[in-house]
């Protein structure tokens, strides 16, 4: 690559040029409007200051994106170490009292209201796209914020296994745990929503 | 060696059912991994009585397709979100701060 084939940093265009990108990016990972402006703030301000490490071999967006993702996953730790005590809630069971009965000998069976009604999750018809997008979203964000982030860095980010753990400093079978609670609450956030 | 398999295939027969709570478990768990022979048939078995789990496969599959599809649509800058204005001006202002004190 020749030099002037390289990209080169204009901080002062920043806002104009990739604000609504990283602040779109941003908000489906956090889900908080003000969360998500000020991770592009934070992006912009770390950017600055390491605009000398800036090779130009990526694209000024590309770089941007990378250190935001950073960003987006400090605050999924910062979630995670608050709620420290319930990460062993997580290790010993699959049960869970919101969902399935505990009185013997239904224990393990479906609560009533919490398993699946409907035969299909999604409305007869044609699919209003907008509207999906926006009961996903809400059901996302409805999500507790630990089990968001699992679930978000799983289907949005799609990231491995190993990544989600390392990132999260949890063990697989958390994970699987966290995955399964993320869908049950999912699954019922949107037929509820459907059916409203 | 027959004798072996069969006296196999009679543990696993009479392994208890598994109850909703861990054959929903085990449906999202199939999402990732793959079942070991011995899960796979409790689940089946369980699904083969119970059209509650059955539904929720079906929903967890659907919701997946759903969630996919939303990312894509975000992928591509489909959704729409705007930094608000006000916030733009801001982060502006502190930008042209930093560049100006340097």
């Amino acid at each position: 690559m020749s030099e002037d084939e390289t990209y080169a940093l204009e901080p002062q265009r920043w806002v104009e040029k990739h604000g609504d990108y990283l602040f779109n990016y941003a908000i489906v990972r956090v889900n908080d409007p003000e969360k998500a402006a000020d991770l592009v703030q934070e992006t912009f301000l770390a950017g600055l200051k390491a605009k000398d490490n800036f090779k130009g071999l990526s694209t000024e967006r590309t770089w941007l994106i990378s250190i935001l993702k950073r960003k987006i996953i400090d605050t999924y730790r910062k979630q995670y170490a608050s709620r420290e005590s319930s990460l062993e809630d997580f290790e010993q069971e699959i049960t869970d009292g919101d969902f399935y009965r505990t009185e013997d000998p239904f224990r393990g069976h479906w609560l009533e209201g919490s398993g699946p009604h409907s035969h299909s999750l999604m409305p007869e018809g044609e699919l209003e796209q907008g509207e999906l997008m926006q009961i996903i979203q809400w059901c996302i964000s409805n999500l507790p914020p630990n089990l968001a982030s699992a679930f978000i860095m799983k289907m949005i980010d799609e990231a491995t296994s190993e990544e989600v753990c390392k990132e999260l400093e949890i063990t697989t079978s958390n994970l699987w745990v966290m995955l399964h609670r993320a869908r049950l609450k999912m699954r019922k956030c949107v037929e509820t929503k459907w059916l409203r | 060696m027959f004798r072996k398999m069969k006296n196999h295939m009679m543990v696993f027969m009479s392994r208890r059912m598994i109850a909703c709570d861990e054959a929903s478990f085990l449906i999202s768990y199939k999402e990732e991994n793959k079942l070991g022979f011995k899960k796979w048939w409790q689940l089946k078995m369980h699904l083969l009585s119970c059209h509650l789990c059955v539904k929720y496969a079906k929903q967890i599959q659907q919701l997946n397709h759903m969630v996919l599809n939303y990312r894509d649509a975000c992928n591509s800058s489909a959704c729409h979100h705007h930094l608000p204005t006000e916030a733009g001006k801001k982060i502006q202002k502190v930008i042209s701060r930093e560049l100006h004190a340097k």
